[in-house]
């Protein structure tokens, strides 16, 4: 093999990877909302302590997760005092099981794909 | 949307921002990653149960000892109490740091189910002991008061637990609930002391032994996932 993917090993379909999703911290994001359950919210301060960001990493990261309509981030007040409370929406939930979905028929459909990946 | 080729960059569970992983590295990745952060937001549950478990084993076990004639080891009345006390009072905290630490920060309906279901362990903790203090105001004789409370509290115990199950539809912790609710009202048949021996080792036995269980069932989720 010349380090390219063989045609031969690769499935008549090869599922491709949400761009959005596949950027690790976005990845890291979007796991650790889908723990909760699915009309729960977190507020902003536990989401950047839970997934070990700093607040303006965070900000982008969920900027462009919301565009994607992955997450929906509501400002609110509790007890007079401000709080951003971020959710993932259905889109975004569906969206982490298609990834890892593909994912696994990456792993067990295009084994070559695989094996280069580990080696490199 | 990226082609599996674009996949292809080297990277591992940790790498950094913005860095792409490989395949079989973001999904080794998601499986860790949804492992701890479920410990981070619901806590360990297994280590209230494993709480609980030594505290019934070491508290009732130590009274079954105190008051048992045929007991091996002399313990002092008072040395069996303050076992029970302290080992029920170290669960205690080890359950309510469990419960309120971890869920801070999140609302939403889980939360609220949750928050309700821990607030019933303390109305039902306060009531029973406020159905003791009744019994006894009424006149129940100190043997039948030492067989009806430890029974009870296991009993009740057993309820919320299987009500748990119910709420989260976990049917292990069902199981547990239905097994303890069991050996509480089994416990009075054994008679006092014995009952404290069954409580100990039958109870706090069976609570150990599901804390062992749900740590190596929630492993092989998480590794099947």
């Amino acid at each position: 093999m010349d380090g390219g993917v063989s045609t031969k090993a690769a499935p008549a379909v090869i599922p491709r990877l949400d761009p959005i999703i596949h950027a690790q911290p976005r990845l890291r994001v979007v796991v650790a909302l889908a723990t909760l359950g699915e009309r729960d919210q977190i507020a902003f301060p536990r989401l950047q302590e839970v997934v070990g960001m700093t607040a303006g990493n965070l900000s982008t990261h969920l900027r462009k997760l919301e565009e994607a309509a992955y997450v929906k981030v509501e400002k609110t007040y509790r007890r007079r005092t401000p709080v951003t409370y971020i959710s993932l929406t259905r889109a975004g939930r569906r969206a982490l099981e298609d990834y890892t979905a593909a994912l696994q028929t990456l792993l067990t459909e295009a084994p070559s794909l695989t094996r280069e990946e580990d080696g490199s | 949307m990226i082609s599996p080729e674009s996949a292809r960059s080297p990277g591992h569970a940790t790498c950094p921002d913005d860095a792409s992983p490989s395949v079989g590295a973001s999904l080794s990745f998601i499986t860790a990653w949804r492992r701890q952060t479920a410990r981070r937001l619901f806590g360990n549950p297994e280590l209230v149960l494993a709480a609980w478990g030594g505290a019934w084993l070491l508290g009732f076990g130590a009274c079954y000892l105190a008051s048992s004639p045929r007991s091996a080891l002399a313990v002092p009345g008072w040395l069996a109490y303050l076992v029970l006390g302290v080992s029920s009072a170290t669960a205690g905290v080890v359950s309510a740091v469990e419960t309120v630490r971890p869920g801070r920060g999140v609302v939403g309906p889980s939360r609220q189910v949750t928050t309700l279901y821990w607030w019933s362990w303390l109305l039902a903790t306060g009531g029973l002991c406020l159905l003791m203090l009744g019994l006894g105001r009424a006149g129940l004789s100190p043997a039948l008061l030492s067989l009806a409370w430890p029974g009870l509290a296991v009993l009740v115990s057993g309820v919320l637990y299987a009500v748990g199950g119910a709420l989260w539809q976990d049917r292990l912790y069902y199981a547990l609930g239905a097994w303890t609710v069991a050996v509480g009202a089994a416990s009075t048949f054994a008679g006092a002391p014995g009952n404290l021996a069954v409580l100990a080792l039958a109870g706090g036995g069976g609570l150990l032994v599901m804390a062992v269980v749900m740590v190596a069932r929630r492993t092989n989720r998480w590794t099947e996932a």
